[in-house]
């Protein structure tokens, strides 16, 4: 619920070093890390548009410039258009049968700006058809767009030219066997054959722009004529047509709506997808979803005593466990250089669950394929600036969470998990939730009205259900989690 | 942070056997065209126009005190007619909102002091900012936040939209309980 309107008071510390809510977190179990928007690739699956929700294929998109050919957004407020109908008097007035003849135009809801505003006919048909604009400068654009592209292919050309030089001092092996085409042709003073995707020369312009001796002259009329500022159109309403940029309202035209992209998050270690939605625009399903929510345990502040600079207060957190299996939970002090558990925030636990499972000969899990891919990036983790002012007391104990059972909602009767409590520790418990309670003390140095955060690590039991060749068996893993809590302000001294 | 009790005077709510809590205070026109799919919080002080075109709405809404809800019109040549309204589940309407949107989706958080414009349909999962009015006839895709006067498209809402939703509709329903008499 913080996540949705009040303000974000526990924060997760992502691998890059960017604290964030765990809503927006994502947790690749390929690599075990969290990995936050930043640290992910990105990828467009598909585009769409808002208003139809029609699918359109990337390289119609591109086509049509990323816009959708039927809807349309109002240039004068950037609302969505809607379509109206109007019944106008039939095509022969003699003729007293004639049905009256429906036409349509677009008009905006909010500000009533209409397509008859600025004379564009009504159409008969309710989608499409709509007159588009050609820009009278499209041809001379599209011209100097390819010949910067023929500049750059020749630029390319030219570079090849020159490492291809740098080669020859060397001698290779098809050099000696003189296999390839190209080499026997060097070799008796023919030249090389040009590719023929690469233009030899960049076409040049025909017509280049020349600066004009004359000018156009000072139009008098700017300084007579009364200035109707009505009647001109904003900076946002220039700025959102640039190809036209209307001066003034009578040139406004509807804009065709922008699409919008589904995308899927790719981790960028090991390349593996975290989220990857449906296709359908409508849909709200993801096929992958490794969102951090849904395997990370979940921190929540339930109250604090007022804090008092020196003073110890009783925090109490309750800690949920989102997955189907039981977890166990140890915290650790934070620390500020906190290096090794920045780097490796996992480490297997291999000979303790090899021994449950009795079977001593398995491989470990680090030579797991799926976990040794070589990273394609390898991101360093930026240090964490924020200022941690308050000191934590962690028990020395862990404790256990069971697993999520969505049918706990309707059992009222009570816990029947039978784990032993530390009464110390834990205050309440149920099903996959426990309330811990923990002692803070704000640094003694803060003054009346600063901002109190501290810190702690977590780690938890996580249950890797990958299976590969080797080992079908889930893998337990220990992982690391630092999180942040921002308590609220100092309120009084000691 | 941790939802905290909301207390209600026992005797102002009426709970029916499917869990929904309604207040006496509330306006409910055309009462037999309202349906509420079962644990369903209607605070007081809202309206429900069912007298107009009906109503229906999933299970785990909440319609927060003074928030309006207007089943939208069209206008014909020949007269206005109702259009029905659904709500969809573990939607959030907060305080003083008037709603005449055509279609509610699921899992979507609606704050305080919005007006949602006539014919509008909200897709799942999306958020509409306090203090926002969303022009008629708008169409608000899945994951968006919208905010504003008028509305436009803000940010984006955490691909987790749909749990956190259920999380909170329902916490919100177990902490709404009946003030304790000492």
């Amino acid at each position: 619920m913080s996540y949705i309107i009040l303000p974000d008071v526990v924060h997760y510390a992502c691998t890059c070093g960017i604290l964030k809510p765990i809503s927006k977190l994502y947790f690749c179990r390929h690599c075990l890390e969290l990995r936050c928007g930043f640290c992910v690739c990105h990828e467009a699956d598909s585009h769409y548009c808002d208003k139809c929700a029609e699918n359109l294929p990337s390289s119609e998109a591109r086509l049509k410039k990323n816009r959708c050919g039927n809807c349309f957004d109002c240039p004068s407020c950037h609302q969505q258009l809607s379509t109206r109908a109007a019944t106008v008097g039939p095509k022969n007035p003699d003729d007293p049968k004639a049905a009256p003849r429906k036409v349509f135009y677009l008009l905006c809801l909010l500000c009533r700006w209409s397509s008859r505003d600025v004379g564009i006919p009504d159409q008969a048909a309710v989608s499409g058809g709509w007159p588009e604009r050609e820009n009278i400068y499209a041809h001379r654009l599209q011209e100097i767009q390819d010949m910067y592209k023929a500049i750059v292919l020749s630029d390319k050309q030219q570079k090849l030219d020159k490492d291809k030089k740098k080669q020859r001092r060397y001698m290779s092996f098809t050099d000696r066997t003189g296999i390839t085409a190209s080499m026997l042709r060097k070799r008796i003073g023919w030249p090389d054959v040009p590719n023929p995707l690469l233009k030899a020369k960049p076409t040049e312009l025909n017509n280049k722009a020349i600066a004009k001796e004359e000018v156009e002259e000072f139009p008098e009329d700017l300084l007579t004529s009364p200035v109707n500022l009505s009647l001109a159109t904003t900076m946002e309403q220039r700025l959102v047509q640039p190809e036209w940029q209307p001066t003034t309202i009578d040139k406004l035209f509807p804009i065709h709506k922008h699409l919008s992209v589904k995308r899927s998050q790719r981790c960028r270690s090991c390349e593996h997808n975290v989220s990857k939605p449906e296709y359908n625009p409508n849909s709200i399903k993801f096929k992958i979803q490794l969102f951090a929510y849904y395997h990370i345990p979940e921190v929540r502040i339930i109250t604090v005593e007022p804090l008092r600079a020196g003073k110890v207060s009783e925090l109490l957190l309750k800690f949920s466990n989102p997955t189907q299996h039981q977890t166990s939970i140890t915290l650790f002090p934070y620390k500020v250089d906190d290096v090794i558990a920045c780097e490796d925030n996992r480490t297997e636990v291999i000979s303790q669950s090899s021994e449950e499972k009795g079977s001593g000969s398995q491989p470990s899990s680090i030579t797991h394929t799926s976990l040794t891919r070589q990273p394609s990036i390898t991101i360093k983790p930026r240090p964490i600036k924020t200022r941690v002012v308050a000191d934590v007391v962690v028990p020395n104990a862990s404790f256990v969470l069971p697993p999520r059972d969505d049918a706990a909602e309707y059992d009222d009767s009570g816990d029947a998990h039978n784990i032993q409590n530390d009464p110390k520790i834990v205050v309440w418990r149920k099903s996959n939730k426990a309330v811990i309670k923990l002692q803070v003390t704000p640094n003694s140095d803060l003054n009346i009205g600063d901002e109190v955060t501290t810190a702690f690590t977590i780690q938890h039991i996580y249950i890797n259900t990958i299976t590969t060749v080797e080992n079908k068996e889930p893998q337990k893993c220990e992982h690391k989690v630092k999180v942040f809590l921002t308590l609220g302000n100092l309120v009084g001294g000691s | 942070m941790e939802m905290q009790d909301t207390t209600y005077d026992k005797s102002e709510y009426v709970e029916t056997a499917s869990g929904n809590k309604v207040s006496r205070k509330t306006v409910l026109c055309g009462s037999q065209n309202i349906v509420l799919q079962g644990k369903v919080i209607i605070q007081s002080d809202a309206i429900i126009r069912g007298d107009l075109a009906n109503v229906r709405t999933g299970r785990y809404c909440i319609i927060s005190k003074e928030a309006v809800i207007r089943p939208p019109y069209k206008q014909f040549s020949k007269g206005v007619a109702f259009f029905p309204m659904t709500i969809g589940d573990h939607v959030y309407v907060g305080e003083r909102s008037a709603v005449s949107a055509a279609i509610i989706g699921s899992y979507v958080y609606i704050g305080k002091n919005v007006v949602i414009g006539r014919r509008c349909v909200l897709k799942d999962c999306c958020i509409i900012e306090d203090n926002a009015i969303i022009a008629p006839e708008t169409i608000i895709p899945p994951f968006t936040r919208y905010g504003g006067s008028p509305g436009m498209e803000v940010g984006s809402v955490p691909e987790c939209q749909q749990d956190l939703m259920i999380d909170f509709t329902r916490s919100y329903y177990q902490h709404f309980v009946p003030a304790r008499i000492l």
